[in-house]
């Protein structure tokens, strides 16, 4: 389809051109990724505490990651809000998106409703659900109520409540990504694929099954990376909401990292286990793309 | 008759799903609204502001320099954003139109800086910007941010879909690289940018953990920090802090609503290449 002018390239120019464009980009990359990630890897082999020199420890510091009982608890909160994160993030957003993709008059205003949370700081939303959980707010008023409930809760103290609200609070905030995601799929699919369904007498979940989800498998994969990029790194809600509390219950990965870099100033442990999050990104990345590609073809 | 029933009974529907996500927005916004007579929560939830008044708005905007940190943001927005785009767009101009050496591994490079952790990257970029003496300075806010795979990846899908033809004929009447690119490459695809400078616009505005580590200096904190660190100010005063965070959320949201039907234009470009 596409003609090419000569072997430097659809566009002119001299063999350095496409250099000369890169220079900022590939610089800024250089010094903000490239520098960055190798001081990573490298400090996760030092102990560091920001005063002294850093002193090489080899692999001292995932020595201790095995027997860190913080990290493992981390880790285990980490997985479980990924997976108390996938309905909030495949059922609901698709159901949200399917109600929105009508044609109704006003329609635009609901979408942007639902996308509100996203848009708002993470600061902001935090604040919002802190009086919404409150002991006196809308949800004890609510469950005790319909007497679901004998004694309010304090849900972000409560060790048995603190992970579970920080799942709404976190899957609310991110609905809104989802449901744009798989709304620009529903209007990728042609017209005609539903009159053809509705032709051969398929009803609206035969239609929904039959057609829709196998033409938006594309979008889930997206979706699916960002909500597993999303979880595994989840922090400024901990931050301003749980400080990692109470008891450890709410302490995340990515504010466990943060906690030993920042207030801990250990800078060479924080760093061993940023590598190991990454390893762990890069495995679910791998294991999605191959999951969702599998389906496709 | 059983068509309008059915168009009902979707917008009683569509609107009772909306109570779930302005509800805690309508929460703060009523705490920041109430008087000092009428108690902050109650059993039932009273939620009418009874007057409204603004004493507490007022209280949020002079306990902390709110508008020093509203100005804040907006430079880190003004400033952070049309840097982002050039840089973008100089950085996906080559790798859509151009064929050369190295032109797949410079790609696979950039988007795997998709992968890596924002924890992870905060410690040594941390020590970078202190190393090249930007800790705590507005640049070391906005730098390491002007250059994302997301933005590069999106805005090479654009070039690429510009006409080869418009591109010839602007060679032929002897126009420059630069040129083309100035003046041609970059308004074909307007839209695009439109889309990155909106979720740009909110990233930077709602930006926290990146200028929490690098700011010292309350003064230059954005506005996101600001929210946070009137909190610690004022305590346990419930009702200042509902209204300054609704002071925070209104100019995201005002801009959002005016550029928000690019937004699925951009999910559309994004998910397609």
């Amino acid at each position: 389809m596409r003609r090419r002018n000569s072997s430097t390239g659809a566009v002119g120019g001299r063999w350095y051109t496409p250099w000369v464009f890169l220079v900022p980009g590939l610089g800024l990359f250089a010094i903000f990724f490239v520098w960055p990630a190798a001081t990573a890897i490298r400090l996760a082999f030092y102990r560091y505490n920001v005063v002294s020199p850093p002193q090489f420890v080899g692999g001292r510091n995932f020595a201790h990651l095995l027997e860190d009982q913080r990290f493992w608890t981390a880790l285990k909160n980490s997985l479980i809000l990924l997976v108390g994160l996938l309905p909030m993030s495949v059922v609901i957003p698709l159901l949200l998106a399917v109600l929105v993709n009508q044609k109704l008059r006003f329609i635009q205003i609901y979408r942007l409703v639902y996308y509100l949370p996203v848009v708002t700081s993470m600061v902001a939303v935090a604040v919002a659900w802190n009086y919404v959980f409150h002991q006196q707010g809308v949800v004890n008023w609510a469950l005790t109520g319909f007497g679901l409930l004998d004694e309010p809760i304090q849900y972000l103290l409560d060790p048995g409540w603190a992970l579970f609200a920080l799942t709404i609070v976190e899957g609310w905030k991110g609905m809104g990504t989802y449901m744009m995601i798989y709304l620009a799929g529903l209007q990728a699919i042609p017209g005609d694929l539903y009159e053809a369904a509705r032709m051969d007498g398929a009803n609206a979940w035969q239609r929904l099954r039959s057609v829709t989800i196998p033409l938006i498998v594309p979008y889930f994969a997206v979706a699916l990376t960002i909500e597993v990029m999303d979880a595994m790194q989840v922090f400024t809600s901990v931050y301003v909401m749980t400080k990692g509390g109470p008891q450890d219950h709410t302490l995340t990965l990515g504010y466990y990292i943060w906690s030993a870099a920042f207030e801990q100033y250990d800078m060479g442990y924080a760093s061993a286990m940023g590598l190991v999050l990454w390893a762990m990104l890069i495995f679910f990345a791998l294991l999605n793309y191959r999951l969702t590609k599998g389906r496709t073809v | 008759m059983r068509k309008l029933t059915r168009k009902v009974s979707m917008y009683v529907l569509l609107t009772a799903i909306s109570v779930v996500f302005i509800g805690p927005f309508l929460i703060m916004a009523s705490m920041a609204l109430k008087p000092a007579s009428q108690p902050v929560f109650s059993f039932p939830p009273d939620l009418i502001p009874r007057p409204p008044v603004l004493d507490w708005v007022k209280e949020a905007w002079t306990a902390v320099p709110y508008p020093r940190f509203m100005l804040n943001s907006v430079l880190y927005c003004g400033v952070g954003i049309p840097v982002y785009l050039l840089v973008s767009a100089l950085t996906a101009y080559p790798l859509a139109v151009m064929t050369f050496r190295g032109r797949t591994l410079v790609f696979f490079l950039l988007l795997s800086t998709m992968f890596l952790p924002g924890e992870l990257m905060l410690i040594p970029r941390f020590l970078v910007v202190s190393e090249l003496g930007l800790a705590d300075s507005y640049a070391g806010v906005i730098l390491p941010g002007v250059l994302s795979a997301f933005g590069i990846f999106l805005l090479r899908q654009a070039f690429a879909g510009v006409p080869r033809e418009i591109v010839d004929a602007a060679r032929v009447d002897g126009c420059g690289e630069a040129r083309i690119f100035w003046r041609i490459m970059l308004p074909s695809v307007r839209p695009t940018l439109a889309v990155l400078a909106i979720f740009g616009f909110i990233s930077t505005w709602n930006s926290f953990i990146w200028p929490l580590v690098v700011l010292k200096d309350s003064a230059k904190y954005p506005i996101s920090l600001g929210v946070a660190y009137l909190a610690g100010i004022t305590g346990s005063d419930v009702r200042s802090m509902a209204a300054g965070t609704l002071l925070s959320v209104i100019p995201v949201v005002v801009f959002f609503m005016f550029m928000q039907r690019h937004i699925l234009d951009g999910m559309k470009g994004a998910v397609k290449g």
